[in-house]
């Protein structure tokens, strides 16, 4: 098109270039602060192999290189049992969260009554727009001995124990679960109510014809109607299976069930910035963000091509 | 032909609905099973908050002698008393505020410059320019070698570690990008003809028609500056820069109600303390936790309503671009 552009007239394309001017001033901020705060994080991924210095030069990087030396966790069972715990939480939460926003959607779809179901929404978004801290603080507050723990009461209604379960790892990630459906299951809809007023109501009538009930054509129209924008977001997920969710684990975690249930993304919190072994958590989370976009690439592949959505 | 009339988000087509609607017994039960099954999840939405302002408002040692239901059993307005008097409190709500007063229209104005430069689809390297600024969204930096370099840029403990680094989102670029792309051209290919530049167009046209686009991300970048606790975790150990989620997650993860003391509490907190326990009616930590919650937390819950109808049309947008 340029070309085009010189051939014809290179005056009017000068012209067109110096209007263009204000746009490159315009992308000049979103630029610096990607190149600053972005790129320049990706490029010091290069310190997971050096025996790292902060003071040692521009950036540290003048640091001595030791090759993969960061790298030798790999060969440690601890870490694959702590990768397996990431894996394993973060697999659950979304097989968890999925399914269930798009039910609720499927429910407050078949709803008539437009004022409830206003209310309705307005209410089950709440729990969105309040922080991590806010809810594990939550949970302990229910889930306390004391007198106000009211689950404990509760089970004290129906004659049980009270007990302790928030220092108990066993019940983690049911917490997680249940916090994370509580949290997002309402804003989880949206999206999936905005596709289902998309799609085209003469597909329900044609059904209706064919002798189709509610259930068959909830079946065979809306959820296949629903599968771009739910393999999009599936996408999106999978790619954050390795480094996502660091808030809530953060929060939701106390002392004493720490050593059992830190993930990697937590995990190299506390090594990195809180015990300031930078060289060993900066290859862990090298490690983390390769695995990462391999996981995207993969089920963008996968998606392409079991149903033509992707995002790239 | 009921499933047409429920699909219906139309005036025109929910009064021909209505006429058309002939409900199985069948469907009714659902329909019946379904409201209440709804109703019961609202509620599991809301009583939380609703025990939290319930404890806030009672008194710490009746709080500990019995189960709380639905009513304070003793009032009083002594635990907002001593939670306000808490100096770290009041310097946290002026550091959140502050950012979520400055965050947004960087965030905005940002997003909002690099979209309308991207939505001219004849700019040249236009494609180049979005791919460099996508990539890092697909592999970027882990959070140690993301923490050296802001420590090196000098943001540790700096006010604007909360708002430049987050200020440009990739995705809600996207989204306001295809915001813009479907405001007629005729506006701005007019406005060209009468020899505006761009400079113009975008502030005199294309900012004034994004208004509800904008109030999305505006109230979005709100949420997300009051609910942030990374930066903060991560880059900031000045006690004056604290927010106020790290306040709350540090008062929750404080077993002691010793803490609002040791942590630099006013003689005033002192004195009211004193003052309560006199009346017997010091605050203990369980309710103060709750109170302090009820600070941090409830204040964005109250604005969200009115903004409701915004970023539900900023997520219809996004989803249709996804």
């Amino acid at each position: 098109m340029q070309a085009n552009k010189n051939r014809l007239n290179s005056k009017t394309h000068r012209a067109f270039l110096r209007r263009c001017i204000p746009l490159y001033i315009f992308l000049l901020p979103a630029f610096i602060i990607v190149i600053l705060f972005q790129y320049l994080p990706m490029f010091s991924n290069y310190m997971a192999f050096l025996d790292y210095d902060f003071n040692n030069g521009w950036f540290g990087m003048a640091s001595p290189f030791i090759g993969l030396k960061n790298f030798e966790f790999v060969f440690e069972a601890s870490f694959w049992k702590m990768a397996g715990r990431t894996v394993l939480y973060s697999f659950t939460l979304m097989l968890f969260s999925f399914p269930l926003s798009l039910v609720l959607a499927l429910l407050i779809n078949e709803v008539r009554h437009e004022t409830f179901k206003k209310v309705l929404q307005t209410l089950t978004y709440i729990p969105h727009f309040v922080s991590w801290v806010t809810v594990a603080g939550l949970f302990y507050l229910f889930l306390s001995t004391d007198r106000s723990g009211l689950v404990n009461n509760i089970l004290e209604l129906f004659g049980l124990k009270r007990y302790p379960y928030m220092q108990d790892a066993n019940y983690f990630l049911p917490f997680l679960v249940i916090s994370k459906t509580w949290k997002e299951i309402g804003w989880g809809t949206i999206i999936y109510l905005a596709s289902l007023a998309a799609i085209d109501p003469q597909m329900y009538e044609a059904a209706t014809v064919d002798g189709a009930g509610r259930w068959k054509q909830c079946i065979y129209i809306t959820l296949p109607c629903l599968l771009p924008t739910t393999s999009v977001l599936l996408i999106f997920e999978l790619g954050k299976m390795f480094t996502s969710n660091f808030d809530q684990i953060f929060n939701m975690q106390n002392t004493l069930i720490r050593s059992k249930t830190d993930t990697l993304n937590v995990h190299t919190y506390y090594r990195g910035v809180v015990y300031q072994q930078y060289a060993y958590a900066a290859a862990v989370g090298l490690f983390q963000g390769v695995i990462s976009l391999i996981l995207v690439l993969t089920t963008n592949y996968v998606t392409k091509k079991l149903s033509d959505t992707g995002v790239f | 032909m009921e499933k047409t009339a429920k699909l219906q988000t139309g005036r025109t087509m929910k009064t021909k609905g209505k006429n058309a609607i002939r409900r199985t017994g069948g469907e009714r039960v659902f329909d019946v099973l379904n409201s209440i099954f709804l109703v019961l999840l609202c509620i599991v939405m809301v009583y939380p908050f609703w025990y939290v302002l319930v404890l806030s408002f009672n008194t710490g040692s009746d709080a500990a002698s019995g189960p709380l239901w639905l009513w304070p059993r003793v009032w009083t307005l002594k635990n907002y008393e001593y939670v306000f008097g808490y100096e770290a409190l009041q310097v946290a709500f002026r550091t959140t505020l502050l950012r979520v007063v400055t965050g947004p229209f960087l965030t905005v104005g940002v997003c909002m410059m690099a979209a309308f430069a991207l939505s001219k689809r004849n700019l040249p390297g236009r494609r180049w320019i979005a791919f460099l600024l996508i990539l890092p969204t697909f592999f970027g930096g882990s959070i140690i070698s993301t923490y050296i370099v802001y420590a090196k840029l000098g943001l540790m403990n700096n006010f604007l570690v909360y708002i430049i680094p987050g200020c440009f989102q990739f995705f809600n670029m996207i989204i306001m990008r295809t915001y813009i792309e479907g405001i007629p051209i005729d506006i701005e290919e007019s406005a060209m003809l009468d020899g505006a530049g761009y400079f113009r167009i975008f502030f005199q046209f294309t900012l004034p028609l994004c208004l509800p686009i904008i109030a999305c991300f505006g109230f979005f970048s709100v949420c997300n500056h009051w609910l942030d606790l990374q930066s903060n975790l991560l880059y900031v150990t000045d006690r004056s820069l604290q927010t106020l989620q790290y306040v709350l997650y540090q008062v929750i993860n404080s077993s002691e109600a010793a803490f609002f003391i040791d942590a630099g509490a006013s003689a005033d907190t002192v004195a009211a303390s004193l003052d309560a326990a006199a009346a017997n009616t010091t605050p203990t930590p369980e309710v103060v936790k709750m109170t302090v919650m009820v600070v941090v937390t409830f204040p964005i819950l109250l604005v969200y309503p009115f903004f409701q109808k915004y970023f539900i049309k900023g997520m219809l947008v996004g989803a249709v671009k996804a």
